[in-house]
């Protein structure tokens, strides 16, 4: 057995039974701080898989973001009437056994060699405008599941819009917290900013992208925001409206351009799908951040006892 | 085995593992956390199937998708934990209400009186909020 | 000069519409109607530029499957889309009427509006699971407007049990991926040979979407989801949402499912949807409030449409696909009516609804025509979705799932009949009632009065159906 596949049995181990402990593990904070080390252990998987694209934004949004947002939530979640009466604990536990024989007996079956779509995708990489094959699939070739994944973000945050109490429309800003975390947010939201930048311009040909430097971007803003440096998102600004909405609808009317002249929907034009793919992920990057931020309470981020500076709705 | 079988089989009990959980535990935030465990196991079988290409470099698609996937699921986690929280205002609220209107050593009614017979459990008898 | 991709067009102008309702804030109202005006335009240009070509393919961004996403649009999208566009331009009407509807109601129901679209018409197996999901943050904010306990638990169901019912698709869809190379449905369709991964595969994809559909036992979500949702929601969620996954797994059971395995997984499928059937028909008459017992007879309806998978396509393809449209129009507008009659008497207990009748005459005319679809009775939509079931299981000599039908069309008559007599029973008292808005009201009756029409008019959308594979 070779090293390599010695760390990649190693590993194949580990994964499962941390997932294990996230699950099982009775408290919940100590859950979720299993479950951000089982994100970074995931990410030697990732390295081993040749991910880099997945790497980075699993670990920025799937552990980090959604690691501070379950973080988020430890104040109150063992108040909350449980979902169901009793846990079926063993029920669960043979169907999850016999979904997972299913399931692995497929995979046994699977053939060795799979190029998949390998081919096609570098066939055309000349002519998508970027040469990252990833980013090509996200933003030409593939680029409806894109369209439609960024309106999901919408959606959640309309939904979360939905959710927020009236009066909660009209958030209190905290003061400054005196804290490490404020020093930290002073050297390292600039450093977000940049590497967000560097990303997007990055992706068009190396692992990158919009995703990517959303997250970093939102992860500078989360700090802000823990270090109260920052008003939590009022969704009611229309000013932050727009800029939540400017990415979607750019995408839409790069989507739409083409139909007018009897195209394809999402159809650009080869000398201009660099800039296009560009500008799309530029403008997206905001929209990802913004909602990202969005996510985090305001109730739980602003001290009750903070004085009442509040954001105007609009008229 | 190669290893992306390895990865692939690992990835599938990471996500029985989280399925597991998603019914296993009663309490929402834990069912929310469960299901993000189930999807990133899933997301390590579709990388892994990824690394069957015979060229050098996996097959780019799968890792696209993955991350729809990610942006997926970070939605509709953060859509899920926003409703928990509104959930538990609401209750923390109708427990303050019930506590003005009884006297203290009433038992807890149930949650909500619309919610009718399979939607509304009685409160854990532990974890009431001060 | 072509014609204009309204396959496209059908999706995006209601996500353009969506995007400026939420810039719009409290004044989404007049962009929804705009919108809604926009999109039912391009949808009947879509059925009739489908009635004339036959079916239209669309590949997205010029690139051909398997590197890019089709669009394909059949018999079966254009009468989902014109069925979206008729319920939905009814239920922006009726949210603009009835008192209390939330404004954020606008924004997602268009977003909605657009996932149905998109989902009905994708030929790409990864981008139905996107869809699915843009259905399932659309549906579950509508569910969470309410704002109350009841409705909040509901919608967190509702999102958990829907992540778990994608997740279980979205491994069948990388399985076949991994196989095949391909997420084209039609070339999985070629591709898929008796085995392992495809039987995995396919399992995996039925049980997710029969969990997102509700299918018995697997129906324990629903209705709470729609009897604690905002009465312009419960319209949306009951009529067109709640066959969104339906609608998916008819695709998927027909393009890619490989003939042998049909019969036994078919039969499977049928058992539980009649048991669903009966079961959800029990249950509506024995719930109290009005908005439960019309989401218990979802649960019911919804199970007939399982019966097409042992009874295979043809007349029972287009019976199932007739009842989807005429429960549509007829359960939208019994949530209207239901929203309407909680709004006027403060509540939807069923007492409430002693003498009630002569007060809202249009509100009861529309429960008692919408009633005849849910019961099968002539010359209703139903009438005509049950007669073609009810001949293709006596055709393909399974005369059992005719008497799941026939007992279950006595228990809707008994369900929609108790309703009814509440309602003409002499007043017990003069309980002050408020007036429901005749622009609430209207569009209820305009609902019923389509899903009658789809029963004296069948002709034309069945023709359209044979457009289809």
């Amino acid at each position: 057995m070779s090293a390599g596949l010695a760390i990649d049995a190693a590993l194949a181990l580990v994964l499962p039974v941390l997932a294990w402990a996230v699950v099982a593990t009775p408290d919940l904070r100590k859950a979720i701080v299993l479950f951000m080390a089982l994100g970074l252990v995931a990410a030697l998987a990732w390295a081993r898989l040749a991910a880099p694209d997945i790497a980075l934004v699993e670990a920025a949004i799937g552990t980090g973001v959604t690691g501070a947002l379950l973080m988020s939530c430890v104040p109150w979640a063992e108040s909350l009437t449980p979902a169901s009466r009793r846990a079926r604990a063993d029920l669960a536990l043979a169907g999850a056994l016999a979904v997972v024989a299913c399931l692995g007996w497929a995979i046994r079956a699977l053939p060795e060699a799979g190029p998949g779509l390998t081919p096609a995708v570098l066939g055309a990489l000349e002519v998508s405008g970027v040469e990252h094959p990833v980013t090509a699939v996200l933003l030409n070739y593939r680029s409806y599941d894109t369209l439609l994944e960024i309106v999901v973000l919408v959606a959640a945050a309309i939904g979360i819009d939905a959710v927020l109490p009236d009066d909660d429309a009209r958030r209190r800003l905290a003061p400054p917290a005196r804290s490490l975390v404020g020093v930290l947010s002073h050297l390292l939201v600039p450093g977000a900013v940049l590497v967000a930048g560097f990303l997007v311009w990055k992706g068009a040909h190396a692992p990158g992208g919009a995703f990517q430097a959303g997250a970093v971007l939102a992860a500078g803003g989360i700090l802000l925001l823990f270090a109260r440096r920052l008003r939590p998102v009022p969704f009611a600004a229309r000013a932050l409206r727009g800029a939540l909405l400017a990415g979607p609808l750019l995408f839409l009317g790069v989507a739409v351009a083409p139909l007018v002249r009897g195209g394809r929907l999402l159809e650009l034009p080869v000398a201009w799908a660099g800039v296009l793919i560009l500008a799309i992920e530029t403008v997206l990057v905001v929209t990802i951040a913004i909602v990202l931020l969005m996510f985090f309470p305001a109730r739980v981020l602003a001290s009750s006892r903070a004085p009442a500076a509040t954001v105007e709705d609009p008229p | 085995m190669s290893a992306w079988q390895l990865y692939a089989l690992s990835g599938l009990a990471w996500f029985g593992v989280g399925m597991w959980g998603l019914f296993a535990h009663a309490h929402w935030v834990r069912k929310i956390l469960a299901v993000n465990v189930a999807g990133s196991g899933l997301f390590l079988v579709l990388a892994a199937l990824a690394r069957r290409a015979t060229t050098p470099a996996p097959d780019p698609v799968p890792h696209a998708l993955v991350l729809t996937g990610i942006v997926v699921g970070i939605s509709a986690t953060a859509l899920a934990l926003s409703v928990a929280r509104r959930l538990a205002e609401v209750e923390a609220t109708a427990r303050l209400d019930e506590d003005a209107t009884h006297e203290p050593a009433a038992p807890p009614a149930g949650a909500d009186a619309r919610a009718g017979g399979d939607a509304a459990p009685p409160p854990a008898g532990g974890g009431a909020p001060p | 000069m072509t014609e204009p991709a309204w396959v496209a067009g059908v999706v995006v102008i209601p996500l353009v519409g969506a995007l400026i309702a939420v810039l719009a804030g409290r004044r989404a109202a007049p962009i929804a109607v705009v919108t809604a005006v926009g999109a039912a335009v391009a949808a009947a240009a879509l059925v009739r530029q489908i009635a004339r070509d036959g079916v239209v393919e669309h590949a997205v961004g010029g690139w051909a499957a398997p590197l890019g996403i089709a669009l394909r649009a059949d018999g079966l999208s254009a009468l989902f889309v014109a069925a979206v566009a008729v319920v939905g331009t009814a239920a922006i009407v009726y949210a603009l009427a009835h008192p209390g509807t939330p404004h954020r109601f606008h924004a997602a129901w268009l977003l909605g509006w657009a996932g149905l679209a998109a989902l009905a018409v994708s030929a790409d197996a990864f981008n139905l699971y996107v869809a699915l999901e843009l259905l399932t943050l659309a549906g579950a904010t509508l569910v969470a407007l309410a704002s109350e306990a009841a409705a909040l638990r509901a919608a967190l169901r509702y999102i958990l049990l829907a992540l778990a019912g994608s997740l279980a698709y979205l491994f069948g869809v990388v399985l076949l991926y991994a196989a095949h190379a391909t997420l084209e449905l039609s070339a999985l369709g070629a591709a898929v040979t008796p085995g392992p991964v495809t039987a995995v595969a396919i399992a995996a994809m039925v049980a997710g979407l029969a969990l997102k559909s509700a299918l018995f036992p697997l129906h324990g979500w629903l209705p709470p989801a729609y009897a604690g949702a905002p009465a312009a929601s419960a319209v949306v969620l009951a009529g067109l949402l709640g066959k969104a996954s339906f609608l998916v797994l008819v695709r998927l059971w027909f393009e890619v499912v490989p003939p042998s395995l049909r019969p036994d997984a078919g039969l499977l499928l049928g058992v539980l949807g009649a048991a669903g059937a009966l079961w959800g028909a029990v249950l509506a008459l024995r719930q109290t409030r009005l908005r439960r017992l019309l989401a218990y007879s979802s649960v019911g309806q919804l199970g007939y449409l399982f019966l097409v998978f042992p009874l295979g396509t043809g007349p029972a393809l287009a019976g199932a696909v007739y009842l989807v449209l005429a429960h549509a129009a007829a359960k939208a507008a019994l949530f209207m009516a239901a929203g309407s009659i909680e709004r006027a008497c403060g509540s939807d207990e069923l007492g409430a609804l002693r003498g009630l009748a002569p007060r809202m005459p249009l509100t009861f005319l529309t429960i008692g025509l919408a009633g005849l679809t849910l019961m099968g009775l002539p010359p209703s939509g139903g009438f005509v979705a049950k007669w073609l079931l009810l001949g293709a299981s006596l055709e393909t000599g399974q005369w059992w799932w005719a008497i799941v039908l026939v007992v279950g069309g006595f228990l809707a008559a008994a369900y929609v009949f108790r309703v009814l007599r509440l309602a003409f029973l002499p007043a017990a008292g003069a309980a002050a009632i408020a007036r429901a808005p005749r622009g609430a009201e209207l569009p209820a009756l305009a609902l019923a009065l389509v899903s009658l029409g789809l029963g004296l008019a069948a002709a034309p959308p069945l023709a359209l159906l044979g457009a289809g594979p």
